[in-house]
């Protein structure tokens, strides 16, 4: 037994030296420079790497896919049907036209009619454009995260070697590490947030908030190994304005917040959460509605006017999306933050998906896998740009100027712009919507009964 | 995502009897899957969740369509609950495209089966016929959306309609001659003249395969 002590010993103040010099070195190397907001380029570094790395891998894979007379790459595929962009009208009249040789003028009602909204209804079944965007976005090559591996079989020993390597440093090495870091993000948000509170209303208390919420984000944005590029800083949102930007997951607001002062807006949940939100409030303002609000609607156009009118306050953050899509696209944006009349700061968030998928599916995974996700790929690589302030023109509506936002966000962030409903993942198409075609279709045929009988 | 793929030889089976090829068939086979939320059957529900159909003004009848054995079967009659794959397929062949290396019995053949199909859509008591109620049904059904349209607008329009089509069939009819419905060699009648099979088609994007580079 006696032989065992100096071993207990040694190991233990091994392990205990080893620990302390992690935590230093985290202390160092990630936590300091996140609380003065400098960087020593130790990600971009890594990123290099990574992206060596992932070329020689799909060098690899090429050349052994040829060797075996494998199909490699998934076709790319915008949609599957050659959809032709004539209208409802120049259809039906080609079809009439093809006909008996009737006159073109004969506003009746005629067998072939039918003809156009079935071949129309058969097209959209076989594929169309909405569902399409909420499934992750398909990569085109192979990172090394077996979650995105779906024609990639087996091919070298190398090749399976390297990906276990990869595992293994991304569940031991990194996913322990990032964990830490934000344990210690969120405790000092919560911790900080809540000694700030305590402070009387005043210049002093509002620039300790914001710095303490800048610094919290900025440890957990290394926390998830971010690596953004923010370009056109200039454009950044100002108080008594609305931020708004394109949603494809939480993280979003991490991002944006890591690079500016915000106030946040949402409904207030329970457990962690709630916790994180009730500290955040009592160091500054931010609009958080309790579930039974969120409903009315006025009430919430009314707390957000309140908010951007005090020039005092922060600018709010907003996805006006409604949900989290998978960032190929941009959809419609609800009009609620369109029509309190602030002035509107876009900004588009495009991610880079080769070294993480950051969609959050939300009916697929929970938050919490959601978040082992993200912490276990190798990185998330954005870039958002801040678009110049846009205000609405007197002779638009809310919709309108929605409509005008967010061709903006889509055009700089190189992402489709669909005129689709967000909300559609989870409800039904409004009935307003549905109607559209029918009533095209029958002003055309009984317009033209109408014209007849006039004349 | 790892799908199961069908086995080739079920594959190269499919593909003889409805005409797509099999990365057409795999496609589909995706969608369906989509659709089915990875059941093997679908049913009438699952096509709610297509937001783009809900604009069609007959969805409902496209939506039978797809359930109706006279389509899926020949030679029988009914609604099934459910379909599998290789029924959607079924379906889905009949809006496949001509291809050029096809003889005029083949053509002849794939006409009548297009607009058999269609004559399916117009006659959903299943009795041969298309009559005027029937009739009356499809135009409702298509001019439903126009708020200011009353009943008897649309009512006449069908009616007027029907008239015609009596006319083309069967000629001048007498005073107390009663016209009872559209049959399918009547329907045939009415669209000949219009190449519905260059335009009752649905056709695949070809699929290229694009190269990246870093």
């Amino acid at each position: 037994m006696f032989l065992l002590l100096p071993f207990d010993s040694l190991v233990v103040n091994l392990l205990g030296i080893s620990i302390t010099v992690l935590f230093t070195l985290l202390l160092v190397f990630i936590i300091v420079p996140a609380i003065f907001g400098v960087s020593f380029g130790i990600r971009k570094v890594y990123m290099k790497t990574l992206l060596k790395i992932f070329q020689w891998a799909t060098l690899r894979i090429e050349r052994g896919a040829k060797e075996k007379n494998h199909p490699l790459y998934k076709p790319y595929v915008n949609g599957i049907i050659a959809k032709e962009p004539t209208s409802l009208e120049e259809e039906i009249k080609e079809i009439r036209r093809s006909g008996s040789g009737k006159a073109l003028d004969t506003p009746e009602f005629e067998l072939s009619d039918i003809f156009y909204f079935c071949r129309k209804g058969i097209e959209t079944i076989m594929d169309d454009e909405v569902t399409k965007r909420f499934s992750a976005e398909e990569l085109e090559s192979w990172n090394l995260l077996s979650r995105t591996n779906y024609n990639f079989q087996y091919i070298s020993l190398r090749l399976t070697v390297l990906w276990g390597l990869g595992v293994l440093i991304r569940y031991c090495f990194l996913l322990p590490l990032r964990i830490a870091l934000a344990f210690t993000g969120i405790s000092l948000l919560v911790t900080g947030t809540t000694v700030v509170g305590y402070l009387p209303n005043g210049r002093c208390k509002e620039f300790l908030s914001k710095h303490v919420h800048l610094m919290c984000y900025r440890i957990c944005v290394r926390a998830l190994t971010a690596i953004i590029t923010y370009h056109d800083r200039e454009n950044r949102p100002r108080n008594g304005g609305i931020c708004v930007a394109n949603h494809t997951s939480p993280i979003d607001v991490i991002i944006l917040a890591s690079d500016g002062y915000y106030a946040m807006v949402g409904q207030i949940h329970g457990g962690l959460m709630g916790v994180i939100q009730r500290a955040m409030v009592k160091a500054c303002p931010h609009v958080w509605f309790e579930r039974s609000e969120v409903k009315d609607r006025h009430l919430v156009a009314r707390r957000l006017t309140e908010h951007v009118q005090d020039k005092s306050k922060l600018p709010i953050l907003i996805f006006p999306e409604g949900t989290c899509i998978n960032n190929t696209s941009v959809m419609m944006f609800k009009k609620g933050s369109f029509e309190i009349g602030a002035t509107v700061y876009p900004v588009a968030i495009k991610y880079d998906p080769q070294f993480g998928d950051a969609f959050w599916n939300s009916s697929k995974y929970g938050m919490v896998t959601y978040l082992l996700r993200m912490m276990t790929s190798w990185a998330i690589v954005c870039s958002v740009w801040y678009l110049p302030p846009m205000t609405r023109q007197p002779e638009e509506d809310a919709v309108q100027f929605a409509n005008r936002v967010k061709s903006a966000i889509a055009r700089q962030g190189g992402l489709v712009d669909l005129l689709w409903d967000g909300g559609l993942k989870r409800e039904k198409v409004k009935d307003t919507f549905k109607e559209e075609q029918q009533k095209l279709y029958s002003k055309m045929i009984v317009g033209n009964h109408e014209d007849r009988s006039r004349s | 995502m790892g799908s199961a793929h069908s086995v080739p030889a079920e594959m190269r089976e499919l593909a003889d009897r409805t005409g797509f090829t099999s990365e057409q068939i795999e496609h589909l086979h995706r969608r369906f899957k989509q659709l089915s939320r990875d059941q093997l059957t679908i049913r009438k529900e699952n096509f709610d969740s297509i937001p783009d159909l809900e604009f069609n003004p007959i969805r409902g009848k496209i939506v039978h369509a797809f359930f109706d054995k006279r389509n899926l079967r020949p030679e029988s009659d009914g609604l099934a609950d459910e379909i599998n794959f290789e029924d959607f397929l079924t379906i889905m062949s009949y809006f496949r495209p001509i291809e050029m290396n096809m003889d005029e019995e083949q053509l002849d053949r794939f006409r009548k089966e297009k607009l058999k199909f269609l004559f399916h859509m117009y006659d959903s008591d299943h009795d041969g016929k298309i009559t005027l109620q029937e009739y009356r049904n499809v135009v409702e059904e298509l001019l439903s959306g126009n708020p200011h349209l009353e009943k008897e607008s649309a009512r006449s329009i069908a009616d007027g309609a029907m008239m015609e089509a009596a006319s083309i069939c069967v000629g001048q009819m007498g005073p107390d001659q009663v016209y009872e419905g559209i049959t399918f060699e009547d329907f045939l009648k009415m669209w000949q003249g219009i190449d519905i099979e260059t335009k009752m088609h649905v056709r695949f994007l070809n699929m290229e395969t694009i190269a990246h580079c870093y």
